[in-house]
């Protein structure tokens, strides 16, 4: 079954659909979408595809995704056969998605804050930045728990879609001017991501983290 | 209040908007020179700005835009005859926030030595790093400075590029803060594309990019031709936001040029022959809000 990317090369979360299916080596096809400056996303074709406007949209046979926690689990859950990305064992796999709702949630913040940065797009998020750089702390905090553990991932030794999720929070900050030199775990951990068979960058992404 | 701009910027065109951001009815506020200024389209479908104190100022409507010049206009708005070509298509990018001089946008937009390094794979490659030497002139009669005879080898040189190309280049800067390209064309090698940077200086450290590109491509989406435009200038301000001091110096020597920085130094005499002061360390003083400078 093919699948088809609806995409915005800027967007965080589509990047975050774009490290999935790199690393799980899926080809795709990409169908660009004029978020910023054409608010296609706002369009009747749009939304009968994604009923909120959100993006990316993933679409495979008869199944239509428009929440990327939902493209992540189901990339991992359909085309991951070592079942490592998302695992099966019921602990590692909620502690797996413990970690990917933190980075889908107040994680998320740092989206708002870079598309404040970049595109002045209102949030209702009261002060994003503050938001921002407060998840950052909790990411850190995280990943120091994890390498005290002797863990190099956000929920284990492996990485999981969690990390794959969290990555543009952390390494997109640049966009939005917040400097990661005071979060070394999180610089440690971005440049393990970086090293990941079937990595992808994107715009914003420093060449040296 | 526009008294304290110097004339060269108070009497120049700047951009204000796209047209497509300003429906029949809409009328929108922004900040243009460390002025609020409200911009409004009549049901008619005519443009009319003011500042918000009160005196209207000049607006015109060209290149799928909206201009205005808080003087009195020195020179029509700058042409760009290749609109007047029907066979090409105009994608606007929309606009990015920048903290930086509007100024420096416009020098890094004149810079070719950057491409390996900011654009990897796209607009050159780190094997193919020089810069061959070109003319640069600045153009007394139309008071624009000319960078011409400009070529790099790029990889994806276009939205539209199935290939390498030597790329062949002619920068013209048309006022303070606007820029464009012409460019070879991966359609048609006789032509050029045009690519177009407008920059809205909101204060002298902060500023927003409207690029444009009016181009020869019968087969990217114009959605597809601004991601390619999009990527490019979001690499580019990573580097323009982390240029210290933010603003832009004229000073002598401030900043020691390179070879492949004649049109920086050019760009930066015509505009101290100007007497261009905002956007720069030098105006610094004379325009009280900027912040940034080390
Ligand atoms: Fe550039």
């Amino acid at each position: 079954m093919s699948l088809v990317l609806h995409d915005w090369e800027l967007s965080a979360d589509a990047y975050r659909a774009r490290l999935a299916l790199g690393m799980l080596d899926l080809p795709y096809t990409k169908v660009p979408v004029d978020v910023v400056p054409g608010r296609e996303t706002d369009t009747p074709a749009f939304r009968a595809l994604s009923p909120t406007g959100a993006m990316p949209v993933l679409v495979e046979g008869d199944l239509v995704l428009s929440e990327i926690g939902a493209i992540l689990i189901h990339l991992a859950e359909r085309h991951d056969p070592a079942g490592t990305w998302l695992p099966r064992e019921p602990a590692r796999r909620a502690r797996c998605l413990d970690r990917l709702l933190f980075a889908l949630g107040s994680l998320r913040a740092c989206d708002a804050a870079r598309d404040a940065a970049l595109f002045e797009t209102p949030s209702r998020i009261a002060d994003p930045l503050a938001e921002a750089r407060a998840a950052l702390r909790v990411l850190e905090s995280l990943l120091a728990r994890r390498a005290l553990a002797g863990e190099a991932f956000l929920a284990g030794e492996e990485p999981t879609i969690a990390d794959l999720a969290a990555f543009p929070a952390a390494a997109l900050a640049v966009d939005w001017g917040e400097d990661l030199a005071l979060l070394p775990k999180t610089r440690l951990w971005t440049r393990r991501v970086r090293a990941l068979p079937g990595f992808t960058t994107m715009p914003g992404v420093p060449e040296f983290l | 209040m526009t008294r304290d701009l110097e004339p060269a910027v108070r009497d120049a065109w700047h951009v204000l908007c796209r047209s497509a951001d300003l429906a029949p009815g809409a009328a929108t506020r922004l900040r243009l020179l460390s002025r609020d200024v409200e911009v409004a389209r009549n049901a008619a479908g005519t443009v009319s700005a003011r500042l918000l104190d009160g005196e209207a100022v000049a607006t015109r409507e060209a290149y799928g835009h909206v201009f205005a010049c808080l003087g009195t206009p020195a020179a029509p708005l700058f042409d760009i005859a290749e609109f007047a070509e029907d066979d090409r298509r105009l994608a606007t990018c929309g606009a990015v926030r920048v903290r930086a001089s509007g100024l420096r946008l416009v020098e890094n937009f004149l810079d070719m030595a950057h491409f390996p390094f900011v654009h990897t794979d796209l607009l050159g490659v780190e094997e193919r790093p020089e810069v061959p030497r070109y003319d640069i002139e600045i153009r007394r009669d139309v008071d624009e400075v000319w960078a011409t005879n400009c070529r790099f080898w790029q990889p994806r040189a276009a939205a539209s590029s199935a290939e390498g190309q030597m790329s062949e280049y002619l920068y013209r800067v048309a006022g303070p803060f606007a820029v464009m390209l012409y460019k070879t064309c991966p359609a048609d090698p006789s032509r050029f594309d045009v690519i177009g940077l407008l920059i809205r200086p909101a204060e002298p450290d902060l500023s927003y990019a409207y690029a444009f590109v009016l181009v020869l491509d019968e087969a990217s989406s114009e959605t597809a031709i601004v991601h390619f435009q999009q990527t490019i200038f979001l690499q580019d301000r990573i580097v323009l936001e982390n240029q210290r001091p933010r603003l832009l110096p004229l000073a002598p020597n401030a900043e020691t040029p390179t070879r492949a920085d004649m049109s920086s130094v050019a760009y930066r005499r015509w505009l101290k022959e100007k007497g261009v002061r905002y956007g720069t360390v030098e105006g610094l003083a004379g325009h009280g809000e900027a912040e940034g400078v080390p």
